[in-house]
């Protein structure tokens, strides 16, 4: 039995239906990710787990049982929210003992938990500061020691480094797994960045449109997106998506792609004459300036990205198309537009229907 | 077209103790592309809007071309610009808008229509141009604001933040585009920006600002291969640059992990800075995570390390691996493939090349690349 | 820079002195005797005199034309209770409605409150007299509780409108996270709702003393004179033997003094922030 199990949710604003069916599994002890882009529900989702709203339809059960009908401080839950919601008027070390408050635990033992946990998040040099007094980091330190210090079995945690700068949000990636394993929740962690769900989830559950339309490893997600959403939704630049047919030739399978031809392997022949989406990754298509076998194409742009140059390519009749190699190469000092050849790797060629865009 | 110079140019605001901008010396080439990279409260926009003219100028000088500018008008410089703000005609429809600088400069009407349709496809925002500003969402007003600009004929184009509302699928595609613009029309382009991916996607030179002072002006490849000092050391690169505490001994460079204790240690090449420190003095070691290799194999000379994975975040065309090395914790970008389970040992060589020596006192760079790998203190 | 500052220095001590003068006039009067007050021409030099406090604080008006007896005391003591309590009153109802009306969206939620704001548009000369009657059938005419409760009409709207706004304003993510750690609604509501709320509370309940303080339709008409404020007391200083400007000029900075230490008490919260920097943006 999972740990927190969400079935057939469904929430609506207005006649807007935000959550149309939701069915999660989290196990006990995971790191789950929900991901998807703003605005598609997922702080209302954990605002329902949380006890704040309630769902129109569906169940919500902790532990095996259900909460739907328990109010929020009897869900021994602990959420650090995207603003912080610190409490103003109170120190950081009050904001952190709250959740110990509430259970009436002696003071010295409550004293003792606030500053391990400040210590373990960096924190215990600041904690007699009132919330205006700290820095955005140590506001969302703040914020997560006030959400672990409870030892709660299962943890929200909304977007935490959303607000936070790009230096920080880097080094809380690296902390916050090494912190959260020392207490062993459960939790769920929300986010808008691709990046850092798959660098913290053990399973990541996109979230479009109101249904979780895949649920899988990082690993899964991003080498068999289900769909041509979820393919684009991850890694940048986005994977390069081309409407294509391919139909059987005399040299096997083929299909025109940006202007050229492509040969596919053998066991494409489920797709022959089917109209369908291409999608390849940038990392797979590889530029050469010297003439070889593959598509004629000309280089527009150059835009360096992370070690990496990601390349504007157009074919012939004007797709664009997305190449990248790892700097430290001859293209390292390319400016303005050139003509080149692109080959792609179909080893790590995905194919979509074109009505659904679901995966083949 | 043209070129644009900025001679020691400073800004200091009535009843201010600091100068908001200090002695800003800066030569762009006709047709570059400048980005002026800095988080909040670094110069950068006063900097800008002193080449806009919605700034006086407290000292120095500002060249578009052969013109003196310092006391000209915005509108008598023959500048472009794309606010961060927007700033857009809210009567006007998002067209009218776009076109607006070109009915001033009294385009014929054919040719507007023709600009427009181009650059809004560039965009993607030609949905839109029968709508109302109030009426489309932040990041397309951006877009609209960023067209008008572009649109134009003007000497220089300014941008301040331009791309920073975007959605993230757009933003790979519109940089990418509009860098193939910028640099087909030759345009002379300054962009301001916190986001040092946006700098080193688009500019061709990087101008590194903090405090009011220019920290660095180069290429991206200067700034990740030679940055100046520590300050754009640990600004530039995701993941940002591994940095260590160290202090010399005996002409070598020993490395100290968070307990003090001496990790590494790598032989300090003689020059004339190097020659300089004294026995004892503190240095700040720092190696880019993508020089780090992790994996069996690399040059038989090059000495190994062994340390702890820690952490392993695959992120699809990479995985950022965390390796815990006698106290110290180094960030390594990998290859995809690697197979590096946390709690897993794995061998890690530092190269020689990769190592970068800052002063810890005054922040500059000491030495980029040392002629051999770091070594395991013994 | 110079000349601006001083140009501004000019023109706030210029607003400064208009608007404070006719108070410092008054207080000048206060400790003037009625033959100082009306000497022509007018001279600044005089011996101050606190005989017009004595005389209002014992109740004895020594006029031009013999004594005179005046429960001015009294007045104050029934200003400051009907205003009190009718302060009391409207935070006692009015912070818990104000809460509801900002967190729970129900249905005829905006009309309830619009029709409350409402009876503040309404001149109380139209109601008064319709009041007088139905208070003389059930026995509330001349009563503090009578009063108190029509002085609601004022003080409440006021509390409603001004105390919702600053609810709106708490987020509500700072009220989950208490709940969370594990309080309750009720503990939620006193000691992070209203704290947080504090300055809209005490800018209510001051602008209500105030208006309460110096309502005078509903005193004249529904009270008599062992119920009445200070704001219909002082009628009784124009006498038919002549006014003792003296006295009333006393009378008024008495009836000046609760109101001010009121506003120097509840200062400190007005002047304290809202989310004080614990919320993002």
């Amino acid at each position: 039995m999972a740990f927190l199990e969400i079935t057939g949710l469904k929430k609506s604003f207005k006649d807007h239906e935000i959550i149309r069916d939701l069915s999660l599994d989290v196990e006990r002890g995971e790191f789950l990710v929900i991901f998807g882009p703003s605005a598609c529900g997922k702080t209302v989702l954990l605002r329902m787990v949380a006890g704040m709203l309630r769902p129109d339809a569906g169940d919500i059960s902790i532990d095996g049982s259900s909460v739907v009908d328990v109010n929020p401080e009897y869900r021994d839950i602990g959420m650090a929210f995207q603003n912080y919601a610190l409490y103003p008027h109170m120190t950081a070390f009050d904001n952190i003992a709250s959740p110990l408050r509430s259970r009436h635990l002696p003071a010295a033992e409550l004293t003792e938990r606030v500053h391990e946990v400040a210590r373990m998040l960096r924190i215990d040099h600041v904690i007699d500061h009132l919330p205006k007094a700290l820095s955005q980091g140590q506001k969302q330190r703040t914020a997560l020691a006030r959400s672990l210090v409870g030892r709660p079995s299962l943890l929200l945690l909304d977007d935490p480094l959303r607000n936070v700068d790009a230096k920080i949000r880097y080094e809380m990636r690296l902390e916050l797994p090494r912190v959260l394993r020392r207490y062993e929740s459960t939790v769920v962690y929300v986010t808008q960045d691709y990046k850092e769900a798959m660098a913290l989830g053990d399973r990541v559950a996109v979230l479009v449109d109101g249904v979780f339309s895949q649920i899988a490893s990082p690993h899964a997600i991003y080498d068999a997106p289900g769909n041509t959403r979820i393919a684009r939704l991850f890694g940048d630049p986005p994977i390069n998506l081309l409407a294509v047919r391919p139909l059987t030739g005399a040299a096997g399978i083929e299909m025109q792609v940006a202007g050229g031809t492509v040969r596919l392997p053998v066991d494409g022949t489920q797709l022959a004459g089917r109209e369908c989406m291409f999608g390849i990754r940038s990392e797979n298509v590889a530029v050469s300036l010297e003439p070889t076998d593959g598509i004629p194409v000309t280089l527009d742009a150059i835009t360096p990205l992370n070690n990496r140059l990601v390349m504007l390519l157009r074919g012939t009749e004007g797709t664009e198309l997305f190449a990248s190699c790892p700097q430290g190469g001859p293209m390292d000092r390319l400016r303005g537009r050139h003509q080149a050849w692109a080959r792609l790797d179909l080893a790590h060629a995905h194919f979509f229907d074109s009505s659904d865009g679901a995966r083949i | 077209m043209t070129t644009l110079y900025l001679d020691k140019i400073s800004k200091v605001y009535a009843g201010a103790a600091e100068r908001a901008v200090d002695t800003v010396t800066m030569h762009i080439e006709d047709g570059e592309i400048v980005a002026l990279l800095g988080s909040s409260g670094c110069g950068k926009t006063t900097t800008l809007r002193m080449v806009a003219g919605f700034e006086t100028v407290t000292d120095g000088e500002i060249r578009v071309g052969p013109r003196l500018v310092n006391t000209l008008t915005p509108s008598q410089r023959n500048v472009a610009m794309a606010f961060e703000t927007y700033a857009l005609y809210p009567p006007l429809r998002v067209r009218e808008n776009i076109a607006f600088g070109l009915l001033r400069d009294r385009v014929a009407s054919t040719e507007i229509e023709k600009r427009v349709k181009h650059i809004a496809g560039m965009l993607e925002i030609t949905d839109l141009l029968e709508r109302y500003p109030p009426s489309i969402s932040g990041g397309e007003q951006q877009r609209v604001s960023l067209a008008r600009a572009l649109i134009r004929n003007a000497a220089v184009y300014l941008l301040d933040e331009p791309m920073s509302q975007l959605e993230p699928q757009l933003r790979a595609l519109l940089r990418a585009r509009i860098k193939d613009y910028l640099i087909a029309h030759k345009m002379t382009t300054v962009c301001v920006t916190h986001d040092q991916t946006e700098a080193i996607a688009l500019a061709d030179r990087i101008a590194v600002m903090e405090k009011g002072l220019l920290q660095q002006f180069g290429t991206p490849i200067d700034l990740q291969e030679r940055p100046a000092n520590l300050f754009v050391a640990s600004f530039i690169g995701e993941p940002p640059m591994n940095l260590f505490s160290a202090m010399v001994q005996n002409q070598t460079i020993a490395v100290l992990n968070e307990r003090q204790e001496v990790a590494f240690h790598a032989p300090l090449p003689a020059s004339e800075r190097t020659r300089q420190l004294a026995e004892g003095h503190r240095i700040m070691v720092g190696v880019r995570p993508h020089k780090v290799h992790v994996a069996p194999g690399g040059s038989a000379e090059a000495a190994t390390l062994v340390g702890e994975v820690t952490s392993n975040h695959w992120l699809g065309d990479s995985c950022h691996v965390g390796v815990m090395l006698r106290g110290c914790l180094l960030i390594a970008v990998a290859n995809r493939d690697l197979q590096a389970p946390v709690g897993s040992q794995v061998p890690v060589v530092i190269p020689g090349e990769a190592v970068h020596v800052f002063d810890v006192e005054t922040g500059v760079a000491i030495q980029h690349g040392l002629e051999s790998a770091v070594a395991l203190a013994v | 820079m110079q000349g601006k500052s001083i140009l501004r220095a000019v023109a706030l001590t210029l607003i400064g002195l208009f608007f404070l003068f006719p108070l410092f006039w008054v207080l000048l009067m206060s400790v003037m005797t009625n033959s100082d007050i009306l000497r022509n021409p007018p001279s600044p030099f005089f011996v101050p005199t606190l005989h017009n406090y004595f005389a209002l604080i014992s109740g004895q008006l020594g006029g031009v034309v013999g004594t005179q007896k005046i429960d001015y005391m009294m007045n104050l003591f029934n200003s400051v209770v009907l205003s009190s309590c009718s302060v009391i009153l409207s935070l006692l109802l009015g912070v818990p409605a104000a809460y509801a009306f900002a967190r729970f969206k129900f249905r005829l939620g905006e009309n309830m409150a619009f029709t409350l704001l409402s009876f503040r548009f309404a001149p109380p000369l139209l109601v008064v007299l319709p009041l007088l009657i139905y208070f003389q059938k059930v026995g509330l005419d001349d009563t503090y509780i009578g009063l108190i409760w029509v002085y609601q009409l004022i003080t409440l709207p006021l509390v409603l409108w001004i105390v919702r706004g600053y609810f709106e304003d708490v987020s509500e993510d700072i009220e989950l996270a208490y709940r969370l750690d594990g309080h309750g609604w009720l503990a939620t509501f006193f000691r992070i709702s209203i704290p947080l709320a504090r300055p809209g509370i005490a800018a209510a309940a001051l602008l209500s003393f105030i208006f309460a303080w110096n309502n005078f339709i509903f005193a004249l008409i529904l009270a008599s004179s062992g119920k009445q404020p200070v704001t219909v007391g002082a009628l009784a200083f124009i006498t038919a033997s002549g006014i003792e400007y003296g006295q009333i000029a006393a009378a008024l900075v008495l009836s000046i003094v609760p109101t001010l230490v009121l506003a120097i008490f509840t200062q400190r919260y007005l002047v304290e922030g809202l989310s004080l920097g614990a919320i993002k943006g």
